[in-house]
């Protein structure tokens, strides 16, 4: 054993180089002290195990969406068939077709997507004003209105369905309208709901994002508005300069929530557009005229076209979240959320 | 030369004060949509939702609508009449109750886990957080099918429908055969059942996790590397490290994730108490009695975040900064 290794030699070569003799400890020693201890075995153990794990998990969250792709290739025939599982063997794009052309998924995919983007970006916009105000000034009652904000975030939205219909379906502003003689204003099947609740941050789930913003401000040091100050800058000013563009990723995860759960959502969709006329998402839950009949394998033959529907949905979530993920992460990593 | 001094002093003094006048001002404009949407539109819809849950709502034939006064009749037909919300209600908030601490424990060792420095972290992170994308709204209520029908036709068509959450989660807890795994270890009845069910739905767990989880992630960052550094020195094993340093600075986080945790769960629509409340809307002339329901839900959520923030305050530790 030559554990006590002699001091290594420090040889100048040239003016720029210098050469270091040393004695090697042997490899057997170097891999005895190195992989047979309890430590390294703890740690390919763990590591072993976390893979696992986070593969398993992976593997529950891929797994649905992974079957939905499967049985959307499938055509009547299969779901009688026993042996088929996983890969079709009468394979047909009609599932697709018929979503498409009679459920009228481009209609629907415009009209969701406006109506989306016109949320998300007020909704990130407002937020992230309403949040700075919260966050970094100092005024009466504070606390109070914060409260406010996280009221709106605990009654559930069923609770004022009723109410919303009707305020909507009768539009005024504390009788205004009606003292000077005209006709409360029918807002439902248009966009006007959604974007007042928009302008105002509450819409579906904006107290988490109100929340979330303002934690992240109140991380953002308070010299550096200030220094903005010193330099003449006013305070909307600083906001629009400094603090907006410090804050993107943050403000990408808030717009990526808030677009992707208004993409989805049925609640405000089905409640502020009863009429079927204007076609969004959810709409594309149904049977598509030529592909309903009457046969042994129907309920899961239905269940797979609404797989299907919902694939149909999902996937420009999914290509937006391929590109955005990234920001996800970078937004909450600075956030320093602390409660 | 004293008289002098004051004056300046003076002068400072309400500079200062009139900055911060200011600056409350520009507060009150920065909040200003949130407050005047919230005043103009928002709360005379909960007015409104109160109102009618204490009335009986009639709708004009002509436009308009006009409500009369009944006192409580609505929440005593919610509560004492109707066959199936009290049943709902409870077992409701009895299945929260114990999601709740699944859903927080998962999200935050699932947050240590992926802050670890590992091969391939980025690409687990993304896909964890891909429920969050997709799994609300009309995707969650397809799933809900899905699963409906799984329960109904049960294995007798060999097709992975894609209640494949469920399928691939029961999948797992047979191929672990937890039964068995429990049976030999001695321990309750309850807990074995507790364990069997989070795991059977550990798709729904894990897709309810997200945001929590994102949370987490957040508070673990905010932890300074040089608190671990100094255990390390002092040659704290990991385990030591979790529950002297990391539980407690995150506990702050524990708490909002809670909260959260139960907000969420009370308020997503694929909850069985807000299904039934949707559907004794759709019913003709049962508005207002879906109204009293709702607030009545709502109070019970309300004393539910009260009691739970109340316990968990007590053991959260607050770093005093500076």
């Amino acid at each position: 054993m030559n554990n006590q290794a002699t001091a290594p030699k420090v040889m100048k070569e040239t003016k720029n180089k210098i050469r270091v003799d040393f004695e090697r400890t042997d490899f057997w020693t170097r891999f005895k002290l190195k992989y047979l201890s309890f430590k390294f075995v703890k740690t390919v153990v763990w590591v072993v195990f976390r893979l696992v794990l986070l593969v398993g998990i992976s593997y529950v969250i891929l797994s649905p969406v992974l079957s939905k792709i499967f049985s959307s290739f499938m055509g009547k025939e299969d779901f009688v068939d026993v042996t088929v599982k996983y890969i079709a063997k009468y394979p047909t794009l009609d599932t697709y077709k018929a979503l498409i052309v009679e459920a009228k998924y481009f209609t629907a995919f415009f009209n969701t997507l406006l109506l989306s983007l016109a949320c998300a970006i007020i909704q990130t916009f407002v937020c992230c004003v309403v949040a700075y105000g919260f966050a970094k000034f100092r005024f009466k009652f504070n606390n109070l209105l914060f409260f406010l904000v996280i009221f709106t975030m605990v009654v559930p939205q069923e609770t004022l369905q009723l109410s919303l219909f009707m305020k909507f379906r009768y539009f005024d502003i504390f009788n205004i309208i009606k003292l000077f003689g005209g006709e409360q204003l029918n807002l439902l099947n248009s966009y006007w709901p959604l974007i007042i609740l928009s302008l105002g941050g509450l819409g579906f789930k904006n107290g988490l994002y109100i929340y979330m913003l303002r934690q992240y401000f109140r991380g953002v040091p308070d010299e550096l508005e200030e220094s903005a100050y010193l330099d003449g800058s006013g305070v909307f000013r600083t906001f629009i300069q400094i603090i907006i563009p410090l804050s993107v990723p943050m403000l990408i995860t808030v717009f990526l929530f808030s677009f992707s759960w208004q993409w989805t959502d049925m609640f405000y969709t089905d409640l502020f557009f009863p009429k079927s006329s204007f076609v969004t998402m959810p709409d594309l839950v149904m049977i598509p005229k030529s592909l309903d009949t009457v046969y042994a394998g129907q309920s899961m033959y239905e269940a797979a076209i609404y797989n299907t529907a919902s694939l149909l949905i999902i996937a420009p979530l999914i290509i937006m979240y391929l590109f955005c993920q990234r920001y996800l992460i970078a937004g909450i990593e600075r956030s320093g959320i602390v409660g | 030369m004293t008289n002098n001094s004051a004056i300046p002093a003076k002068k400072r003094k309400k500079k200062i004060a009139s900055l911060d006048a200011r600056k409350a001002r520009a507060g009150w404009w920065f909040i200003m949509p949130f407050l005047a949407i919230f005043l103009i539109v928002y709360l005379p819809v909960i007015a409104d939702s109160i109102k009618f849950s204490f009335s009986k709502l009639i709708i004009q034939s002509g436009g308009g609508y006009y409500t009369e006064f009944v006192g409580l009749e609505n929440y005593q037909e919610a509560l004492f009449e109707d066959p199936k919300f009290v049943q709902i209600l409870v077992a409701g908030i009895k299945q929260l109750i114990f999601d709740i601490p699944a859903i927080v424990i998962f999200s935050l060792f699932m947050a240590v886990l992926l802050n670890q420095k590992m091969f391939g972290r980025a690409l687990f992170r993304a896909i964890f957080f891909i429920p969050v994308i997709i799994g609300t709204g009309v995707v969650e209520y397809i799933d809900q099918n899905n699963s409906m029908l799984s329960y109904m036709i049960d294995s007798s068509s060999s097709i992975d429908n894609g209640a494949g959450g469920a399928t691939a989660s029961e999948s797992l807890a047979e191929a672990a055969n937890l039964e068995w795994l429990f049976g030999s270890m001695k321990v309750g009845g309850e807990l074995m059942d507790y364990v069997v069910g989070i795991i059977a739905n550990v798709y729904d767990i894990i897709s309810r996790s997200g945001v929590q989880m994102l949370i987490f992630l957040a508070g673990l960052q905010s932890i300074s590397p040089a608190i671990y550094e100094s255990c390390q020195i002092d040659g704290a094993a990991a385990w030591e490290t979790f529950w002297k340093i990391t539980f407690p600075m995150i506990s702050p986080m524990i708490l909002v994730n809670t909260i959260y945790t139960v907000i969420d769960s009370f308020t997503r629509s694929s909850n069985s108490v807000m299904l039934y409340i949707d559907y004794i809307y759709k019913e003709p002339n049962k508005h207002v009695v879906s109204s009293a329901m709702s607030w009545i839900y709502f109070l019970i959520v309300l004393a539910l975040i009260g009691v739970v923030s109340a316990v968990i305050s007590g053991y959260v530790f607050y770093q005093r900064r500076d």
